[in-house]
């Protein structure tokens, strides 16, 4: 009997590890590095004749409106950055470290936020602040009556653009500051006042160095975001009559396309991001903030007293900004005829939702593609992560290492240099995959599998090896264990990935645009092509439409324990 | 023969080798205790043994199969053996019911049975009002105790535990121990058991085995370990000792660095030129006066003495500048600084190869 089990022993042994890893470093390879290489590759070859040259670099630092547009982009981005830090810091102290009432739902606000894509947040803006059809302005020009040349404000610059991406990156900073603050223990401020330094001191001179690396990270990534973003510069940029490097890229593809050129100035995109990236990562990696991981009792509360009134208005104010008045104006708006209309029974109206929904032939085939796109990546990369940090993990093939590498690198790849690869990869006689939905399939696997990566490892590292092995010397086969004991534990954070993965990939635009044909159109291009059109109502539509099925899927993942739920509610 | 046997095993992990060529005999219904420092390779040879790592050499053989080779690894599943985890690894999503009933369900025995012989095992182990309970609303001593209860009902061919006393505290560790040797009493398993504690490997043990660097150092009784180490680093390791090195002087005596001639009463001091004697702290004798024999006698000067309650603990520095550690009753007080003779007897003297 010892003998028959020592030779199904074996066999699983082969039959199932080494192939799975095989498989699953071809499917990564060809997902990560394929897009990577066509895009080297293109980038020295000629758009012209076809043959080798440095012609595309050497235009990347020859063509002022290129160059003018890096500088453009990286400016803008350094707004962003500052912008969020600026807003989001102060918020952070106030909502972790004080007594403002109502600190629990802020934080959920500010989470909702990150919900919201940030290209329809710039729509929104377009609704409230552009120069004529803007409804500040209306507002604006009624209570003085001024003529229709006079505006307050006007989104189409570079510093409106600006205002409305930080709108949506702050969440970032916000974040990673107040939770560093839940963690920095009170004994550390304790002793700084047993010293004898007042509550002011202690602030400047022990927390703020404590959370000064969170902030620095979350500062990055609002730089990083900004910098790759694509929606919300074509969206403001464009009427503007400026270019930032995303849009750029994108202008590069119209016709005549300049593929080799594209490719070329997609590659210091792609730099600046692994730069940034690695700077973020030193950042927290540091070991004197290693308190950042541990958590000594609870973290010390100020009292605001007289200064609670200004407290509230500073946090009240930003949240209409970033949150409620754009989601009014595109509540407004879609169900109003039309921008400028004021609100009363006789201008409500469900024409657009009747236009989206029953008239416009686009709509259905977009919203069908969007969530079918949404499901199948979601599905096909949770499965990936699971197996890839299953492997990794408990170290079960030699080299499993590799994969996780593989599976992390394409946070490191802004999504429209993505998007230029997979074109260059795809779009030829070989694949002619391009205007089919899986040449879109493999972009938003790719783009997501970081995040699903992230999310699985750290789950899988949360599950005792022990707990398996129990299972294993109980005498339970590999999958038996996998099913009975693993899977279990992992239930809720598979579920919570698969939602993050979904929402995410729904809201993709920046590698879409550039994939996307007629025949394979999805809501955010959608929403993209009739904001060309000035098609606001419509696009209101679809946006809630977005936005109801991201928050549905946020709901059941919050009804989940151990979500982000959980880490929210841990203290108000 | 042996009912398990471990023959020539070797494990490495890349260049590093951390079981060097095991071998040992377990016979059917012994208690075995695998003791050693941390990094001594005990708990990658119960791993081993376990079936969750293959080996790089040698062979493990129960009742005369093998089951792991280089060739080829029997998995974990198919050894019907059961094992007690450091971190007692009970599953989180079931209750204690369901974590003991589980290795049961798994070899398909009929539903009336696997809730009998749990309930008979979780009575066993005064576990039985618990049953409905989760893992997470348990004391870390009745964890320990599920943990035990589950290992056990599946009436496994070999018991294997890891540390399994590493997580509780002094006063729960000392009851676990004695409960861990009379349930072994009961069931008569072929027991594996790593630790790194003398006490409870001298406890629970009817071997035990030191283990160093991967190797096997010596395996005996308890006795056999505390009277009759074979090396220097079992007889530090198992209660302490003092060491005093030199040369072999005769037959029977050995001639440490500071002049003085030790007759050692057992152990080997031939082979070697260089060699050394163990006596144990508490067996040298401590006077103020010289107590009257010529030989395996010095003197030395008191530098350290520390009243423990049930006797007091001295630090003699002897000629040569060598430390000798020793105790003495309560009503032996004698201050720093002053002279006292020290007698090793022969008998107490064991002389070790080196």
């Amino acid at each position: 009997m010892t003998s028959i089990a020592q030779v199904q022993g074996r066999r699983s042994g082969i039959d199932l590890s080494w192939p799975t890893f095989a498989l699953l470093s071809l499917i990564l390879s060809v997902l990560v590095l394929l897009p990577l290489f066509w895009l080297a590759f293109y980038s020295f070859r000629s758009d012209t004749g076809g043959g080798a040259t440095l012609d595309n670099f050497i235009a990347l630092v020859a063509d002022p409106t290129l160059l003018r547009a890096y500088g453009l982009a990286i400016a803008m981005a350094l707004g962003v950055g500052l912008l969020s830090c600026v807003v989001a810091t102060p918020m952070a102290w106030l909502v972790a470290r004080t007594d403002l009432p109502g600190r629990r739902i802020i934080r959920m606000l500010v989470t909702a936020s990150f919900v919201t894509p940030p290209f329809l947040g710039a729509i929104a803006y377009e609704i409230l602040a552009a120069p004529n059809s803007g409804l500040v302005n209306i507002i604006y020009r009624s209570v003085f009556r001024l003529d229709s040349s006079q505006y307050l404000v006007n989104i189409y610059t570079f510093g409106g653009l600006i205002f409305a991406i930080a709108c949506f990156t702050f969440p970032y900073v916000f974040t990673l500051v107040a939770n560093a603050l839940d963690k920095v223990p009170s004994d550390l401020e304790d002793a700084s006042s047993i010293l004898g330094g007042k509550s002011m001191t202690t602030l400047r001179k022990v927390t703020i160095p404590l959370v000064l690396p969170a902030m620095l990270a979350g500062t990055l990534i609002a730089i990083l975001q900004a910098l790759t973003m694509f929606g919300s510069p074509a969206i403001l940029a464009l009427p503007a009559g400026f270019h930032v490097i995303t849009t750029k890229i994108w202008s590069l593809f119209q016709f005549p396309p300049r593929l080799g050129l594209a490719a070329a100035a997609a590659l210091p995109l792609l730099i600046i991001t692994i730069i940034l990236l690695r700077a973020q990562k030193s950042i927290l990696g540091r070991k004197g903030y290693t308190v950042l991981g541990g958590k000594s009792g609870t973290p010390r509360v100020t009292e605001l007293g007289r200064w609670k009134w200004a407290a509230i208005l500073f946090v009240f104010s930003i949240l209409s900004l970033t949150i409620l008045l754009p989601y009014l104006a595109i509540l407004k708006t879609a169900f109003t005829g039309t921008v400028g209309d004021p609100i009363n029974l006789s201008t409500l109206t469900l024409s657009h939702w009747r236009f989206v929904l029953f008239e416009f032939s686009a709509t259905q085939l977009a919203l069908r593609n969007t969530f079918l796109l949404g499901f199948l990546t979601a599905t096909a990369v949770t499965a990936i992560a699971l197996i890839v940090s299953y492997l990794v993990t408990r170290r079960s093939v030699p080299g499993s290492r590799f994969l996780g590498v593989l599976a992390t690198a394409p946070v490191a790849i802004p999504g429209i240099v993505l998007g230029v690869g997979l074109f260059l990869s795809y779009a030829n006689p070989t694949f002619q995959l391009y205007g089919t939905i899986w040449i879109l399939l493999i972009a938003f696997m790719t783009i997501e599998l970081p995040a699903g990566y992230q999310q699985m490892s750290s789950a899988f590292s949360g599950v005792h090896p022990e707990l398996e092995e129990a299972g294993r010397i109980m005498g339970a086969s590999r999958l038996r264990t996998l099913w009975d004991i693993t899977a279990p534990l992992l239930r809720t954070s598979v579920v919570a990935a698969w939602c993050f993965v979904f929402v995410g990939t729904i809201r993709e635009l920046s590698a879409t645009i550039l994939l996307t044909t007629a025949n394979t159109k999805l809501v955010s291009v959608i929403i993209y092509d009739l904001n060309e059109s000035g098609d606001l109502g419509a696009i209101c539509v679809l946006g809630i439409i977005l936005l109801a099925a991201s928050f549905a899927v946020v709901f059941v993942a919050n009804r989940v324990p151990v979500l982000g739920g959980s880490q929210m509610n841990a203290r108000g | 023969m042996a009912f398990l046997e471990l023959d020539g095993l070797t494990k490495s992990y890349g260049s590093l080798t951390v079981v060097k060529g095991v071998n040992l005999s377990v016979d059917q219904g012994k208690l075995v205790c695998l003791l050693g420092p941390s990094g001594c390779g005990k708990t990658t040879t119960l791993r081993l043994i376990a079936g969750f790592a293959p080996a790089n050499g040698g062979e493990i053989r129960v009742g005369g199969k093998v089951v792991s080779s280089s060739r080829g690894t029997v998995p974990p599943e198919a050894r019907n053996m059961s094992m007690i985890f450091q971190s007692y690894a009970l599953w989180p999503h079931m209750t204690v019911f369901e974590n003991v009933a589980y290795g049961l369900k798994l070899r398909r025995m009929p539903q009336s049975q696997v809730t009998e012989l749990v309930r008979t095992i979780l009575t066993a182990t005064q576990l039985i009002q618990l049953a409905d309970r989760y893992p997470g609303e348990l004391s870390g001593g009745q964890q320990q105790r599920v943990s035990l209860a589950r290992a056990l009902v599946i009436k496994p061919e070999i018991l294997l535990l890891d540390e399994p006393l590493s997580n509780l505290d002094a006063n729960l560790r000392e009851e676990m121990r004695f409960e861990i040797r009379r349930l072994h009493d009961e069931f008569r398993y072929t027991t594996v058991y790593v630790t790194h504690d003398q006490a409870e490997a001298m406890t629970t043990a009817d071997i035990i085995v030191v283990m160093n660097d991967g190797r096997i150092e010596q395996s005996g009784s308890p006795e056999d370990i505390y009277e009759r180490p074979a090396t220097e680093f079992v007889a530090r390791f198992i209660g302490g000792t003092n060491i005093l090195s030199g040369t072999r002087n005769d037959k029977e005596s050995v001639l440490c660095q500071s002049g003085l001639v030790l007759r050692c009463g057992n152990g080997t001091a031939d082979g070697t030129t260089k060699t050394a004697v163990s006596i144990r702290h508490h067996d040298i004798e401590l006077s103020t006066k010289p107590n009257g024999a010529n030989t395996n006698t010095t003197i030395g000067t008191v530098t350290r003495q520390i009243y423990l309650g049930s006797h007091r603990d001295y630090l003699v520095s002897i000629a040569g500048g060598e430390m000798v550690r020793t105790v003495a009753p309560v009503n032996v007080a004698i201050p720093v600084g002053q002279e006292v003779w020290l007698h090793f007897p022969p008998e107490k003297c064991r002389a070790l190869a080196q």
